[in-house]
């Protein structure tokens, strides 16, 4: 199957959460298809996504998006994310990592919710209890004050991993992130992997199987799929692109570079 | 080569470690990765280090610091796979002992604000996010602030937005702020100096913000030894630890 074909899974409207952190293992090949396939009104959500969902947010597929942290690290704020924030383009509902992550566990353990301590006191927490995402909780047991995350389970999850089978048997070698969580919790598994093995390769070491078959819908052969973000074991952050991507959207040009890396332009550098 | 602010900050940021401390670097923190390993050579071998790259206990000899703190290549002989959640949990059982954390505005407190400047609804500056300022800070024992940035921007009277809590009454929880020019903990709420950087005068680091801090006894900032040098140019050679210090 090619990653064309399982954008069909992706629907206007629906939540999507995708792989990796920052510059790392992050399915821009499938983000690609997504701005192609030109889907509006998304409501995207991950910890701390970098250049993936600025690339979305410019691209004006996205109504909301919910993040802990959503920047470039040492090489800047995300340029679109950041205009579309300050304009009004966008709802924006900033979270916390400790949070996200264990909304997304709630959501894979099929609870309506979890404590989670910290957080009293700031003034995210206001902010969520508006949006009906956290509450204050007494608990039951101690008595004392709980902030209780509503669990968060994705229309979409989109992960990418190194190794599948075709089955959808997925292996994340090194850093898994919440990625496990987020294949767990969402209605619709799509897998884009680094090279398809045979099933033999988890048969003798299922340890390998980081998230196995009966959790995906769909999976999909895409080398160098992460691509300019970092797949362990395969290659490193290009992190000439992501400044490149920088100093085009600060002149003015995004829409030059959407044109271009949709023609695989820019991934050639 | 001449010893620079950001070499002073390291040292600072490695001197609040003790041994055996359990501490995690998030996103974008090069001075406190090279701090970890810092104080991991050399006074707290027993030091937990868990970077926000999820590769337990990096091997500093292999370790080169690179534009984002998660990169892969910060496996370099990572003992195991522990997932971020697995540090907040850690966390939550009060067994993450410390954690360093940015503030784009920091009040008397050590209270900080990373999330917007001006409005939420409508912010003048949509900055990057607190990412796991308003879980953690409550919950560390040593909360290690840091700014490039010493400036009236930065130490400000009223917050535009509470990200993460410093001071707590009560609480066994240490606050400790290392800027540019001075290093200050949080005591009894109120910000205290307690060193200046060598070539820094008092004066400066009053004048560069909006409320007055406590000024006492105070020392100069320990500059790090030859080899403390040698530990921090191997680990960033291409000096990314100055970026940090433009713009």
């Amino acid at each position: 199957m090619g990653v064309g074909e399982t954008i069909g899974l992706i629907h206007d409207g629906d939540s999507v959460t995708l792989s990796g952190v920052s510059m790392v293992r992050a399915p821009m090949a499938f983000v690609k298809e997504i701005v192609k396939a030109k889907r509006k009104e998304l409501s995207i959500i991950d910890r701390e996504p970098g250049i993936d969902f600025d690339i979305l947010i410019g691209a004006g597929a996205v109504k909301r998006v919910r993040f802990a942290m959503l920047g470039l690290e040492l090489l800047g704020l995300a340029p679109n994310f950041r205009r579309a924030a300050e304009q009004g383009e966008i709802e924006y509902l900033e979270t916390t990592c400790g949070a996200i992550t264990n909304g997304l566990r709630a959501g894979a353990m099929g609870m309506p919710f979890v404590p989670v301590k910290g957080i009293i006191g700031t003034d995210l927490l206001p902010l969520h209890e508006k949006k009906g995402t956290w509450r204050v909780i007494d608990d039951p047991f101690s008595g004392e004050k709980i902030v209780a995350v509503k669990a968060i389970i994705p229309d979409v999850a989109v992960i990418h991993v190194q190794k599948a089978d075709k089955f959808g048997n997925a292996s994340i070698e090194g850093a898994r992130f919440e990625d496990v969580y987020k294949a767990k919790s969402a209605k619709t598994l799509i897998i884009t992997a680094e090279e398809i093995v045979d099933t033999k390769y988890f048969v003798g070491h299922p340890e390998r199987n980081t998230i196995p078959y009966f959790y995906t819908a769909a999976v999909v052969h895409v080398p160098k799929g992460a691509y300019p973000t970092a797949c362990y074991n395969y290659y490193p952050p290009d992190y000439g692109f992501v400044k490149n991507y920088v100093s085009m959207c600060r002149a003015g040009r995004f829409d030059e570079f959407i044109e271009r890396w949709l023609r695989g332009e820019e991934d050639e550098n | 080569m001449k010893i620079k602010i950001a070499d002073i900050m390291i040292k600072a940021m490695a001197q609040t470690l003790a041994d055996g401390d359990t501490v995690l670097h998030g996103l974008g923190s090069p001075l406190p990765a090279i701090a970890m390993h810092l104080a991991k050579a050399s006074h707290a071998p027993d030091l937990v280090f868990f970077p926000v790259s999820e590769g337990l206990d990096p091997n500093p000899d292999r370790y080169r610091l690179r534009l984002s703190s998660a990169d892969p290549d910060h496996f370099v002989g990572a003992k195991a796979v522990i997932e971020l959640i697995e540090t907040f949990d850690l966390a939550s059982k009060g067994k993450l002992t410390a954690m360093f954390l940015g503030g784009a505005q920091i009040d008397s407190r050590g209270n900080t604000n990373l999330t917007c400047i001006g409005d939420y609804q409508r912010p003048k500056i949509k900055l990057p996010g607190g990412a796991a300022t308003s879980f953690l800070t409550p919950l560390v024992k040593k909360l290690i602030l840091w700014t490039t940035h010493h400036s009236k921007r930065v130490f400000v009277d009223r917050l535009n937005f509470l990200t993460g809590l410093g001071y707590e009454e009560g609480k066994d929880k240490e606050v400790t702020i290392i800027t540019d020019k001075a290093v200050f903990m949080v005591e009894k709420g109120y910000l205290v100096l307690k060193s200046v950087h060598k070539d820094v005068s008092v004066k400066d680091v009053v004048e560069n913000m909006s409320f007055a801090p406590i000024v006492g006894k105070y020392g100069v900032t320990t500059t790090p030894t030859s080899e403390d040098m040698v530990l921090i140019r191997n680990i960033d050679p291409d000096g990314i630890r100055f970026s940090e210090f433009e713009g």
